[in-house]
């Protein structure tokens, strides 16, 4: 039966408050009777798709799998990993598209902020971050302030704030045009003895205290409105811009992880999504325990704040905390040493009840359960994945019988597969001492103090890919960092996503998600890397247009030291390349995109081979054979050959490459990778490679050495000339930013 | 020696800093911003780089007001080794402890990379081993390293030695590529590139060891 | 004839150098309720008139001036 609404009157305001009917028969069954006054908005916000995960919910249960290192996941801030020797790491990514669509700088900004919290809110350092980036065609209406704005609020930001930003990836389709993606991820360092802070309210008797920037009218209602699609309103919205502060935000990372490590916390969780409501609703929730709250009690920066707006406010840079009451006084000392606000705002009660009160009036009284746990579930429409993409030969007709110069050419200088050195420039990516290697390499490396290891961070998600199959590319999320790690010699240890569809009450964009999620949590158990953290963002979808769909992914890995770890790139004359494969399927996605064709595929894609393949390279690569080494990307072996020489060694290639064909050189097969070995290591390495033969083949490509890129048969091209074609596809698509 | 390490609120190479005196065999001490400190108990003063009050109103303003300040300058005017990094240098420059500004740079950017370096003047506290000529390579990052002054103090610094270091190639729009200058006295000392960001070969490079 | 821009962050959003800037002047004992940090534009334009002038300005002004979702202007004139 169809749900609907006594009279018009409570219509109009459901719909003010983003709520449908049969929620609204939900909540008056739940709550014994309709809702009134400030419940409307509690329910608003924590059942927005945003904060309620409703229409995912059922299939993230999906991402089960879990290892002996997992310490944390569901339902804390983020997830955490023991690294063994001591060290601890947590981390996370999220999106912040719809802000950084309106407001690009401060939406990019605060989209950082958010998770760098979610990481020392738990007492974790922020040591790194990356970021996930898709944006449309240069053409495109306002892009060119889209990537500047968006690329110098994580600039801003970051820096500012003193995390290093090492890794990440930028995309560009016109499938993003009206709906950027803006994801952000941080990594989080901790030691054994360090307290782990969760986000379980517990203690009756126990303070609940607000600590951080004051209250403004920033962003209020920002958690339904990210829920909701564009439309042409939107410039409407304006006022809920959030500003974002990192200077604060540094005095607040320092301040809480000081009281961390003093212990004089019980919990603590960062005022994100929908504020003070989400925050102490779900400590509540989590800890089984109940909250008295004083709304007059917030610190506010504009006194003409309703209780609605307090409970709402999206204001950046505010922690809620529990304290024991005697720890009060030492918790406002640090606070205050930082320039900062503690305020006893409340206090925890045995009851599970939250109880809001507002100039010594009762607001409501209500069991947080209601809100956070009986959120609706649903079991939206999807099917099973069919492959629309599959061929029997996937090579585009342009590709046939083509020399190679022409398009190779056009390839090198697309901007989509430049360089992307105008955005890591404004980065800083060593803040910290930690960095072994940056975001112009494919890995990036933090070194851990203690131990001195290496931890890998990567991103994931190739769009061109998840244009053609859905399955596949997400499958290839997990895989293809993966890959990268194993080529470099670390192992995947686990995963965080972020996954950006658009909406969800569509069948066919939640086939696509429900096959992402399925295939991601294969992948990741594969790979022995558990999912152990993330975010959904739906409703990515503009005037009815909806985004590609982008599964981003966020992987940490670990590598025995920081030592020569191999580079992308050839660092020497007389290394004996080869390649290593284990040919899964061959498509053409991005080299098909660039050209004008459509994205196709052949063969089926084997899970189970692509993590065998992942492990054998792993395990060649801690042997310590490789100088050099790189995953076969975008542009198959030409491209990412041209790749390897930017540091200005040629290459001669051997008598396997020289006979290949232009769409043979081109092929973006799954999966293949070139390493490079020094000229005395080959016999051994040949050895050792021929022990993995039941997962990989391993082809000799050819030689560094010389100032070209020569791919035998006449076909050569200069590699300084390569390079200045690459460099320049920015300028090119984008002119002088 | 005994380094004092400054921190002000949006402070961030504080730790970095603090690492690198104890690497180089020293042992360091924080300075807090609001707190004095005497010093003939300290040898010399480190001001580390990062964002001093978030960069707002001019970079290195605010936190060059601060009490700390006060007694770096009497540390400084009585011969011993003050040396500014980055947002540091910004600091001494807006205590008038440096000559010159720190401006936007010419690109507007905020710029992350290895720069190559030329040492005009040795500097006999900081770089030892440092000849006039001799290259070196440090990162850089920053958004306000254009380093400005007046055509007369210009030739002052020129004329009595002050500029200590220069870009090879200015990524910034300097004058006269300058990267670190000292004061006349030479115990003061600043400069734009991150000498603590290439201690060992991971890092990608060593040259910054001989800074301390 | 010259105009100059005034402008300032808008009430309800936050000022972040005004707030780092209070902060910092009351830390050091100075005596003020609050402060605010703007920015100032000075324009010289070719006009005959003073509404002429303000009216040109006031394109320059919201063309690319400020930002309206987080700041307001006033135009002044200057001489």
């Amino acid at each position: 039966m169809t749900a609907t609404f006594p009279n018009d009157e409570i219509r109009a305001k459901a719909q003010h408050y983003r709520l449908n009917a049969a929620e609204y028969e939900l909540i008056t069954k739940l709550l014994g009777h309709p809702p009134q006054g400030i419940e409307w908005a509690l329910f608003s916000a924590l059942w927005s798709e945003h904060c309620s995960y409703k229409s995912s919910k059922v299939h993230l249960r999906k991402f089960s799998y879990r290892n002996a290192s997992v310490l944390e996941s569901e339902g804390e801030n983020a997830g955490v990993v023991d690294l063994g020797q001591g060290e601890r790491i947590a981390f996370k990514m999220e999106s912040h598209n719809h802000p950084s669509f309106i407001e690009p700088y401060q939406g990019a900004a605060t989209g950082v902020g958010g998770i760098l919290r979610d990481i020392f809110t738990m007492g974790a350092r922020p040591i790194g971050l990356a970021d996930f980036l898709c944006f449309g065609s240069p053409r495109a209406d306002r892009m060119k302030s889209l990537v500047a704005g968006v690329v110098s609020g994580i600039s801003g930001y970051g820096n500012c704030v003193g995390v290093p930003t090492v890794t990440g990836q930028t995309e560009f389709d016109a499938g993003y045009d009206q709906n950027i993606l803006v994801n952000a991820m941080a990594v989080g360092l901790f030691r054994e003895k360090d307290p782990m802070a969760l986000s379980k309210a517990k203690g009756p008797g126990n303070w609940v205290v607000y600590v951080g920037a004051k209250t403004g009218k920033d962003g209020v209602h920002g958690a339904s409105m990210a829920s909701e699609s564009f439309d042409e309103s939107s410039d409407a919205k304006k006022p809920n811009v959030q500003i974002g502060d990192p200077f604060y935000e540094k005095l607040l990372i320092e301040a809480c992880l000081e009281i961390l490590e003093k212990n004089l916390v019980v919990a603590m969780q960062d005022m994100g999504a929908a504020g003070l409501t989400s925050s102490s609703f779900e400590m509540s929730s989590k800890g089984g325990v109940g909250m008295r709250m004083d709304l007059s009690e917030v610190p506010l920066r504009d006194a003409s704040l309703t209780p609605e707006e307090i409970l709402l406010s999206e204001s950046q840079e505010r922690m809620l905390l529990v304290c024991e009451p005697a720890r009060f006084n030492e918790i406002q000392a640090v606070m205050s040493r930082w320039g900062l606000e503690a305020k006893k705002i409340g206090e925890i009660q045995a009851e599970r009840r939250v109880t809001l009160l507002w100039r010594n009036e009762v607001l409501c009284d209500i069991d947080p359960d209601l809100l956070v746990e009986n959120a609706p579930k649903h079991e939206r429409p999807y099917q099973p994945w069919s492959s629309p993409r599959r061929q029997a030969d996937p090579t585009p007709a342009v590709l046939k019988n083509t020399p190679l110069g022409v398009v190779f050419q056009q390839l090198v200088k697309d901007h989509r597969l430049g360089s992307k050195e105008w955005i890591y420039r404004q980065y800083d990516q060593r803040v910290g001492l930690r960095t072994a290697r940056d975001a112009r390499q494919s890995v990036a490396f933090l070194r851990l103090p203690d131990s001195g290891r290496g931890l890998a961070m990567a991103v994931g998600c190739r769009p061109s890919l998840m244009r053609m199959d859905a399955r596949i590319g997400a499958f290839d999320a997990v895989f293809y960092p993966a890959l990268q790690m194993a080529l470099k010699g670390a192992r995947a240890l686990a995963v965080t996503d972020c996954l950006n569809f658009g909406n969800p009450e569509k069948p066919e964009i939640m086939t696509e998600f429900v096959t992402s999620v399925e295939a991601i949590a294969e992948a990741a158990r594969l790979m022995d890397a558990p999912v152990i953290s993330g975010n959904v963002s739906f409703y990515n979808e503009t005037l009815g247009r909806g985004i590609p769909p982008t599964p981003a992914t966020g992987l940490v890995g670990l590598r025995e030291s920081v030592s020569r770890i191999p580079w992308d790139e050839f660092t020497e004359a007389g290394q004996v390349v080869y390649c290593l494969s284990s040919p899964l399927v061959r498509t053409f996605h991005r080299t098909a995109e660039v050209l004008g064709a459509e994205p196709a595929f052949s063969g089926d894609f084997s899970a189970e081979k692509a993590a065998m393949f992942v492990r054998s390279c792993r395990e060649l690569a801690s042997k310590d054979f490789f100088a050099g080494s790189k995953a076969v990307g975008a542009g198959g072996l030409a491209f990412t050959l041209a790749r390897m020489t930017e540091q200005g060694h040629g290459f001669e290639a051997g008598e396997a490459l020289s006979a290949m064909t232009t769409a043979e050189l081109l092929e973006e097969r799954l999966y293949e990778a070139l390493v490079a070995v020094p000229a005395e290591k080959t016999a051994d390495f040949e050895k050792a490679a021929g022990d993995f033969s039941n997962f990989l083949r391993c082809v000799k490509m050819g030689r560094t050495g010389g100032d070209k890129l020569d791919f035998g048969g006449g076909r050569a091209f200069s590699v300084k000339q390569l390079h200045g074609w690459r460099e320049g596809a920015w300028t090119q698509a984008f002119g002088e930013m | 020696m005994k380094i004092g390490v400054t921190r002000f609120p949006g402070t961030n190479c504080d730790h970095d800093i603090w690492s690198f005196v104890e690497a180089r065999g020293h042992q360091p001490r924080w300075l807090w911003h609001q707190d004095r400190f005497n010093p003939r108990e300290i040898d010399a003063v480190l001001v580390p780089g990062g964002f001093s009050y978030g960069d707002y109103l001019r970079c290195g303003a605010l936190a060059a007001k601060s009490p700390v300040m006060n007694d770096v300058r009497a540390l400084a005017a009585a011969g011993k080794p003050v040396l500014g990094i980055c947002n540091g240098f910004q600091i001494l420059c807006e205590s008038g402890l440096l000559p010159g500004v720190l401006v936007r740079n010419k690109s507007r950017r905020f710029i992350d990379e290895w720069a190559e370096l030329q040492v005009e003047q040795p500097n006999p506290h900081f770089g030892r081993g440092h000849q006039t000529g001799a290259r070196l390579r440090l990162p850089i990052a920053h958004g306000e390293g254009c380093f400005l002054t007046t055509a007369e103090e210009m030739k002052r610094l020129r004329g009595e030695g002050q500029i200590w270091l220069k870009y090879v190639n200015n990524p910034n729009g300097s004058l006269e590529d300058i990267a670190g200058v000292t004061n006349d006295k030479r115990n003061v000392a600043g400069l734009m590139p991150h000498p603590e960001r290439a201690l060992y070969d991971w890092m990608g490079g060593l040259d910054g060891g001989d800074f301390l | 004839m010259k105009f100059g821009v005034k402008i300032m962050p808008r009430e309800v959003i936050l000022d972040t150098q005004g707030r780092a800037v209070e902060q910092t002047l009351k830390g050091q004992s100075f005596r003020l309720d609050s402060c605010r940090v703007g920015k100032f534009v000075e324009i010289d334009v070719p006009a005959a008139t003073e509404a002429e002038g303000r009216d040109m300005v006031k394109k320059m002004a919201d063309f690319v001036l400020y930002n309206p979702l987080i700041e307001v202007y006033e135009i002044q004139r200057l001489g």
